[in-house]
């Protein structure tokens, strides 16, 4: 998985004059046969889930990407507890976002339509169940549709969250609108510009704060949200866009980053609310990023730093549960993919609880036998 | 493409005017790998000491790769770096009995077993200086190439406190600027003065476009018009944070005042730091500034005109490359492809005097729009592969001053044991009349030197003389 989803990994984007050498040709990925379509793995919380998508115009600003656009467009895809055992599986995505993300990251040997055959649990547009639940925004990585948070979005449903996740307009391979639009990354096109990733997270902010407005605004409230307890995760983009988010609007209570380098600047003065940082060993402390470091001395609230051993960049998304169907042989070493998805669904469920739902979790207060891949930093983990 | 970004994490390298090309396909690149060093696959770990078996393998990694590494006499590049080691042992107040050179035969293989020897011997007397001793010594070897894109990438360190986009240093620039000092200061005229305040300790102390700057810490910039090395200190790198204390001189006021300005990191306007910006200016010209070649670069520019052309009729094109320090040389001939077809754009040439054109796309669409470029000192490498095609190739006409005349070939990265890059060239450039353009730049069709008095009053007179010409 690595090379073929390590795109993203190299966002840092750190030089102006980019005098850089191009990622290896694909063909070098090792390869296995595909075993068929993924099937994502239940969820195991008590509820059924359902999903839905929503589309969502912010008229106050012209678009960040597309300079022809005088409007933000987004679309958001809620999953959320329901009564609905039977009905439609939603599909993971479009055969044409499939095949616009398998170009994206270079895969090849598969039918482009295989992501779109990607088996979920969510029954399509079921009537959502339970009232003032707490609400929790996910955010994907850079050029990664919001469906590659699936397996986690599922599992925080079925536990009684509603969860938003934002597909951020032309900063992933392929969004589809009502009207049969498909927008691909236009960002794609400036991300070694120096200070992109700084511009980036301020769009996403500002795009989860527009989403918090029109899914907690009194015309919209059929009661199913608690304003009062919102929280937000996301991976690698999407995680530092969790920061950036939590910087410039108060309603979103506590925030976790899941492998991203980030962004934001954390005023001198700190910031109190929770917060978890969540990564592969590349995110020790003493590592070539030194954003985590930088960031930790400047939260003052609870907080935590978790590295899991066996993690790559991926292993907090569904990449490592599709990997088989893309004919994808998983790097020696890495996490199975059950077993990524079971640790990074614990862990972000009982930061939520922690703090959304007051419940103690005495997992996030020290390491644990049942986990033995989660090390507690920067106390007790040293540089690998 | 984490390679290189993360060789570039030093903000020294936004300045990068050596560039690397593509790597090969893999049965290229391990022909290569069959002596003693590979290019680099993916972000490399984290570095450790160079010893002498990691200048032994860039050593070998040199003659096996580098341009006329099959040709040149080996004994020169030993030989400087022992010049190099000595040096540093008297520099620290010592000397060691044993460190001479060796005799050497010309037989590669033997000479450095005999280097080796005499490098022990003398290192094991100054154990405490044994890292820095390694480093100078493959500094100076790297450094006897005598090629503007060779490079040895090591001791990369950010501060910690670095945030994406920031800068480092006094928060300016001048119109002798930090690549230029490194590539070719003998190109740098007096007066020195500022050109842009950034941010930082400049903006705070009120530095202004076209303040002259008339000493650094005491030292003139120039003596006889000549630059001197004190120009260096307006461009500290991080961990350097010594203040620098400038006399300045304000023209439009006269008044002549002294700042000390602190290095440090500086919030950059992120604007400002795109690589590719463009806007319409009057009478249908399109102006887009290209910062370097990045990825991607030619096609922004394209669609940046594509996109000022929807609605209404171009009549010309300023492309703006004062500054770019360069990138890929594919994103130069692309660019070039909207312009012209069916010619080669440039050479890259073997020691033994083959070579490989360097073909246009002729899938890319005409523009069929006039095009004027700006350049100036600062448009090095794949800047000067674009600009010297302008100029050969009659596709449109070069304003302002001269190209940083950086640009012996394409640089390939190879990987060192201690996880420190090595860079340099397998092929040299010329243009596209096989001129040779390192060290010696492109000449502007229309000479337009900037002056202290248009920075501070704003005024861009070659961009006048560009727009005069398009609309002739």
């Amino acid at each position: 998985m690595r090379q073929i989803l390590a795109v993203t990994a190299g966002l840092a984007v750190l030089a102006a004059s980019a005098c850089s050498a191009p990622t290896p040709p694909r063909s070098d990925a090792p390869s296995a046969t595909p075993t068929g379509p993924a099937t994502l793995p239940a969820p195991t919380g008590p509820h059924p889930v359902g999903t839905t998508a929503r589309y969502l115009k912010d008229t106050s600003r012209p678009d960040p990407w597309n300079l022809d656009a005088d409007a933000r467009e987004l679309k958001v895809t809620l999953w959320y507890p329901t009564e609905h055992r039977d009905g439609q599986r939603a599909p993971y995505m479009t055969p044409k976002e499939s095949e616009l993300t398998l170009k994206g990251l270079g895969v090849a040997g598969v039918p482009y339509d295989t992501l779109s055959k990607t088996r979920t649990n969510a029954i399509h547009n079921a009537e959502p169940a339970g009232k003032k639940l707490p609400l929790v925004v996910l955010s994907p990585g850079f050029t990664k549709p919001m469906s590659t948070l699936t397996s986690l979005a599922e599992d925080l449903a079925s536990r009684g969250y509603v969860v938003a996740g934002i597909d951020h307009t032309y900063e992933s391979y392929a969004t589809t609108f009502p009207d049969g639009r498909v927008t691909e990354c236009l960002a794609c096109d400036s991300d070694t510009d120096p200070g992109f990733g700084t511009g980036a997270v301020q769009g996403r902010a500002a795009d989860v704060s527009f989403v918090l407005d029109q899914l907690t605004s009194k015309r919209n409230d059929s009661g199913l949200i608690d304003r009062s307890r919102i929280a937000m995760a996301g991976q690698s983009l999407g995680g530092a866009a969790a920061v950036a988010a939590m910087l410039k609007d108060s309603r979103i209570r506590a925030g976790i980053d899941m492998d991203g380098t980030t962004y934001a600047r954390i005023p001198k003065s700190g910031f109190s609310r929770p917060f978890m940082f969540m990564g592969s060993p590349r995110h020790v402390p003493g590592g070539r990023d030194n954003s985590w470091s930088r960031d930790w001395k400047l939260l003052t609230g609870w907080k935590r730093w978790l590295v899991l051993s066996g993690a790559d960049h991926q292993s907090f998304t569904d990449g490592p549960l599709l990997a088989g169907a893309l004919g994808i042989k998983p790097a020696y070493g890495l996490l199975p993919a059950a077993r990524s998805a079971e640790l990074t669904r614990t862990y972000v469920t009982a930061f939520l609880d922690q703090h959304l739902k007051s419940q103690r979790q005495p997992l996030l207060n020290e390491p644990s036998s049942r986990y033995p891949e989660v090390t507690f930093c920067p106390a007790t983990c040293g540089q690998s | 493409m984490t390679t290189v970004r993360t060789a570039a994490a030093g903000l020294a390298l936004l300045l990068a005017a050596a560039c690397t090309v593509p790597t090969p396909p893999r049965s290229r690149a391990s022909t290569a790998a069959g002596t003693a060093c590979t290019q680099p696959q993916g972000a490399p770990g984290a570095e450790t000491a160079t010893t002498i078996d990691v200048i032994e393998q860039a050593y070998f990694c040199i003659l096996g790769n580098y341009y006329s590494g099959a040709t040149l006499d080996a004994r020169s590049l030993l030989t400087a770096g022992f010049v190099a080691l000595t040096q540093e042992i008297n520099r620290n107040g010592r000397d060691v009995p044993e460190a001479t050179m060796p005799a050497l035969t010309g037989d590669r293989k033997a000479d450095w077993t005999a280097f080796e020897a005499a490098y022990r011997k003398t290192t094991d007397q100054v154990p405490d200086l044994r890292d820095k001793l390694a480093i100078v010594t493959l500094e100076a070897i790297v450094a006897a190439l005598g090629d503007n894109h060779a490079t040895w990438t090591h001791d990369v360190e950010r501060p910690p406190d670095y945030y994406d986009g920031d800068g480092y240093g006094l928060g300016s620039q001048a119109n002798v600027n930090a690549p230029q000092m490194n590539g070719n200061p003998g190109a740098a005229l007096p007066p020195l003065f500022v050109t842009t305040v950034q941010g930082g300790a400049a903006q705070a102390a009120g530095l202004r476009p076209g303040d002259i700057i008339e000493s650094i810490d005491a030292s003139a910039p120039f003596i006889d018009g000549k630059a001197t090395p004190a120009i260096t200190a307006l461009y500290p790198q991080y961990p350097e944070a010594r203040p620098v204390r400038l006399r300045l001189l304000r023209q439009t006021t006269g008044r002549r005042w002294s700042v000390t300005l602190k290095p440090g990191l500086y919030q950059r306007d992120l604007a400002a730091l795109q690589v590719v910006q463009s806007k319409l200016l009057d009478d249908g010209i399109a102006y887009v500034r290209l910062a370097g070649f990045a990825p991607d670069s030619a096609d922004r520019v394209l669609k940046a005109i594509t996109r000022l052309r929807t609605g209404q009729p171009l009549t010309g094109v300023v492309l703006d490359l004062r500054g770019n320090g360069g990138g890929r040389p594919a994103e130069a001939t692309r660019l070039l492809s909207a312009f012209t077809h069916g010619k080669v754009t440039a050479y890259q040439c073997a020691v033994d005097g083959t070579c490989e054109p360097m073909r246009t796309d002729d899938t890319v669409k005409l523009l069929d729009l006039p095009l004027a470029v700006l350049t100036d000192r600062s448009c090095a490498s794949a800047c000067e592969h674009f600009s010297a095609a302008v100029k050969d190739l009659r596709i449109g006409q070069l304003v302002g001053t001269r190209t940083a005349g950086v640009i012996s070939g394409p640089a390939r990265s190879y990987l060192l044991a201690n996880n420190t890059l090595l860079a340099f060239p397998d092929r040299h450039h010329l243009g596209p009349d096989r001129e040779v353009i390192d060290r010696i730049g492109v000449p502007p069709d229309h000479h337009v030197p900037l002056t202290p008095k248009d920075a501070a009053t704003g005024r861009d007179p070659a961009l006048a003389k560009a727009l005069t010409l398009l609309h002739k």
